[in-house]
């Protein structure tokens, strides 16, 4: 009986399951743990408004990495020419092409956060939805510079949209660089448009609270908005349509990308997974962003402890851990296949890539994106832990632009001609690729400054739907379905 | 001819309100004299009104229509508008596989610009004029705006009061 | 507007029985290595100076290259005989397809594939998917100091930094023989003609012309010696030069 007792104390997850008070479920849970509208409207507000000396000097020091890294070094590669870069023959395509495959996979988990949880009623998505969605638009806006920074004539960029001219040519629609285009644009509007929606009330939360520029502002961007019950309907009909068709732009979006490898007739480009592999290993490195971001944005502004609770690491870490065994799966499939029934090429492909000159990193790849996750993800508590999740989230990051890499530049190394082989070494990449990382982060500490990080009305809402029931002797969380 | 004013009652919660509405109801308002803003979702149902009418999945629709025939275009009227036929690779003029990638993405294109742009056109966006408006509504409240005759002015504003409304007045048309 | 008749003559040949019309027969028991033929072709051709560095870096412009391997380790190392590579004018290019702005056609009149200069914006599509790597890009605008500039060919195009450029088979040439021939109400001569890199070849290693005219030299070659190939062939590229070795 003594030892039987000691167990149950010892034991978080038995303790968990038998009568906890509400106290505990208002702790653990935004859901179940509301406050006045308006009070959460002041929280919110004054995160945006509280701005202190760190901000402004970390906005200083990007601002100048910008400065020098994108806009003066850009400057100076449209004028000398792509020369300056590391790409050469055999390796057409370097860190440029892995930039733009790494922010379009960053911007992914924005979509998954705020469309495919949405559809599958995943609850614990309501605070940080926008935070999401917000690093989905200002991602794509990287892999915009990425890919325009990587044409030889990028100021004849245009001549690869579809519009009447005077050359009498459209685009070549036979192109998977055409197909690229099309997807990308129609994804970034979409998502800013997904952006936008739900964002109009929280605008006219704003502007009924502010004054000066800042009302202006607001009222500007809010449209009018007053929450009749014709506009409520509009909206919410408007962002149902968006949530359940942005996920088939999302997923044809990186498959698409994907193909501008699949369908070129290089070794280990030429493989018929590209499409599902590159989907999961967007989910995988966005999902580490989103944790690094929310991280970020519950340590550093003010009342964000209250939205952002140790819950929400909790659900996006088991999220991780599912996509990085997928990833997992998805890898060996690839390699396993080229292993087996590979031809010549092929096999001196993956030769090059585990036992080349960057076999480290193909090791390191490894490591960051299967070994670390698993070994730390499966852990409830570990994961819960904003700063563990925040170092696992950068490793994972690291790893899917180690994954890139050994895809893009390295791959394109071996071919099928050996008197081209040769190495890569990236030249004015790095600071360019630095440089919108840091714009990146710039946008996003701007628009923290902005825009109400957090969708007040959504929490709302899921406050309304959650409420504690007992069952038996047990107390058990219910949602009702509001919707 | 008895002149018609507009009320607003601001309620803390749904249940007074929804209890509102059908008090209105008794005292004789139809449903198109009433006009309900809050601050979230609360649907219709909830608060006993008619369902709303929306024409986005209309619009939705539609320009997923438009959509897909300017892919249409693009993809299977282009190649020919050429004043000589381009040939690349070994593909055939209109390829299959890049023809679905193209139809797929600008039909999806399409389909949600013309959401979002349905969502202005049904809800007026923008409106920058003044109107009926409280701020309490961006702080969770629901306001009850309704037009009823001038003389019941006391009555209607009694029986709010008394289902727990926090504030009834007069509704201001304003600058938001 | 084109109609459904030209539709047929837009639809290549995929079967065996592929011809193509001008073509390339290379004897690579012949080629000594010189490479007269890539000098050759940079002259003709307008082909930027690209350097020291750069070249050893990855970055020469050559459109013909010789391919020099060997076999067996130290002391008994042996040369294979060397390998001119150049653009083989594919019937079916896999460059083709993947260039968003149509800057590298198939030309259904000469059966090659077309490098259009001004239309090309620098994705460098074509050059990862060419199986022969045998594209060279435009990395910077290469100086050319006085007076350089005086030896250009008027009849090709300069190029400028961002652009795509590789072996036309000297379609310049293959032009001003058929307008010649043209205003002397003729057909083109076997051999009125040649490319650059052919002309200069001293061993007669490379031999150029119409592989569609059983007549013609190159048709000769490849039939005498009966055991030619063609590189990649089983990609399926449908390339229109035939080499010889170990005869």
């Amino acid at each position: 009986m003594a030892e039987y007792n000691k167990k149950a104390e010892n034991d978080h997850t038995k303790a968990e399951l038998h009568n906890h008070g509400e106290e505990y479920f208002r702790e653990k849970h935004l859901m179940l743990d509301p406050l006045p509208r308006g009070q959460m409207n002041e929280m919110v507000m004054e995160s945006m408004h509280t701005t202190s000396w760190k901000f402004w000097a970390v906005f200083a020091v990007l601002s100048a990495i910008v400065a020098y890294g994108l806009v003066y070094t850009w400057a100076k590669m449209i004028m000398e020419g792509l020369g300056i870069a590391g790409v050469n023959r055999p390796a057409y395509w370097g860190v440029f092409l892995v930039n733009t495959v790494f922010w379009i996979g960053i911007s992914h988990a924005g979509t998954f956060i705020s469309a495919i949880l949405r559809v599958f009623k995943a609850e614990f998505r309501r605070p940080f939805t926008r935070a999401a969605e917000l690093m989905t638009t200002f991602g794509l806006v990287q892999a915009g510079f990425s890919i325009f920074m990587h044409l030889g004539r990028v100021w004849l960029f245009y001549w690869l949209m579809p519009y009447p001219n005077e050359r009498m040519l459209w685009p070549n629609m036979h192109s998977p660089l055409t197909w690229d285009l099309l997807a990308i644009t129609t994804y970034l509007l979409s998502s800013t448009m997904y952006l936008f929606l739900p964002l109009i009330p929280d605008l006219a939360m704003a502007r009924d609270r502010s004054t000066g520029w800042r009302k202006t502002f607001y009222k500007t961007l809010a449209l009018g908005f007053r929450g009749t019950e014709g506009e409520w309907t509009h909206l919410r009909n408007a962002m149902n349509i968006f949530a359940f068709a942005i996920i088939p732009v999302m997923f044809s979006v990186h498959t698409i990308v994907s193909w501008d490898f699949a369908a070129a007739t290089r070794p280990g480009w030429n493989s018929t997974i590209f499409g599902p592999y590159f989907v999961v290993g967007a989910l995988h490195s966005g999902m580490g962003a989103v944790i690094m971001v929310l991280a970020v944005v519950r340590g550093t502004m003010k009342n964000m402890k209250y939205f952002i609770r140790p819950e929400h690491f909790e659900a996006i870490g088991k999220l991780m851990l599912i996509i990085s065994m997928t990833w997992a799966y998805f890898f060996f499939n690839d390699y396993m296949v080229q292993w087996y029934g590979g031809d010549k090429w092929t096999h001196q492909l993956l030769h090059f890539h585990e036992a080349g000159p960057l076999g480290w990193m193909w090791f390191a790849m490894l490591i960051f994106n299967v070994a670390i996750p698993w070994a730390v993800l499966w852990n409830r508590r570990w994961r819960s832990t904003p700063w563990i999740a925040f170092i696992v989230g950068l490793l994972i990051n690291v790893g899917m632009w180690f994954e890139r890499y050994i895809i893009i530049p390295v791959s394109l190394s071996i071919n099928r001609m050996p008197f081209t082989w040769r190495l890569y070494e990236p030249g004015v990449e790095i600071p360019l690729g630095i440089g919108t990382l840091a714009f990146f982060i710039l946008l996003y500490m701007a628009a923290s400054r902005l825009i109400p990080l957090v969708p007040v009305w959504e929490v709302q809402e899921g406050q309304m739907a959650h409420a504690l029931k007992k069952y038996g002797r047990e107390t058990v969380v219910t949602v009702s379905e509001l919707e | 001819m008895a002149d018609n004013i507009s009320l607003l009652a601001v309620f803390p919660d749904l249940e007074p309100a929804a209890d509102a509405i059908e008090q209105l109801r008794a005292l004789g308002l139809t449903d198109n004299h009433m006009n309900v803003i809050s601050g979230i979702p609360v649907t219709e149902a909830m608060l006993g009104r008619p369902s709303q009418w929306t024409n986005v999945p209309r619009l939705a629709a539609g320009g997923a229509v438009l959509g897909f025939l300017g892919a249409v275009f693009l993809t299977v009227v282009v190649p020919y508008l050429y004043p000589y036929p381009i040939q690349v690779g070994p593909q055939a003029f209109v390829p299959g596989p890049p023809t679905v990638v193209i139809l797929f993405e600008i039909t999806m294109l399409g389909m949600l610009l013309s959401t979002f742009l349905g969502v202005f056109l049904d809800s007026y966006f923008p409106n920058y004029r003044p109107m009926e408006y409280v701020k309490e509504v961006s702080d969770g409240k629901i306001a009850v705006f309704f037009i009823c005759p001038e003389e019941s002015k006391e009555k209607f504003t009694k029986a709010m009061t008394a289902l727990g409304a926090e504030k009834v007045e007069v509704a201001e048309v304003e600058h938001l | 507007m084109a109609t459904l008749a030209d539709l047929k003559i837009s639809e290549v040949k995929l079967s065996e029985e592929h011809v193509g019309k001008w073509g390339m027969v290379i004897d690579q028991d012949m080629c000594t290595g010189c490479q007269a033929c890539v000098a050759a072709c940079a002259m003709e051709n307008n082909l930027s100076f690209v350097g020291e560095e750069d070249s050893g870096y990855g970055r020469s412009m050559h459109w013909i290259r010789i391919e020099r391997f060997w076999e067996g380790e130290y002391p008994e190392v042996k040369m294979t005989p060397n390998q001119p590579m150049m653009c083989q004018q594919c019937g079916s290019a896999p460059c083709e397809p993947v260039c968003p702005a149509f800057a590298t056609v198939h030309s259904q009149a000469e059966q090659l594939n077309l490098q259009v200069y001004n239309r090309c914006v620098g994705t460098r599509y074509c050059a990862n998917n060419c199986p022969y790597q045998v594209r060279s890009f435009n990395w910077r605008d290469y100086e050319r100091p006085e007076p350089l500039p005086n030896q250009l060919n008027p009849d090709v195009t300069v190029r400028r930094r961002g652009v795509m450029e590789k072996c036309t088979f000297c379609i310049q040439r293959i032009h001003k023989a058929q307008d010649k021939a043209k205003s002397e109400g003729r057909e083109v001569a076997d051999g009125e003609f040649t490319t650059a890199c052919a002309q200069a070849c001293p061993a007669s290693a490379i031999t150029f012309g119409r592989v569609d005219d059983p007549d013609s030299l190159v048709s000769q070659l490849a039939r005498v010696h009966g055991h030619g190939v063609k590189h990649l062939e089983e990609l399926g590229t449908l390339p229109n030069v035939t080499y010889f070795k170990g005869g």
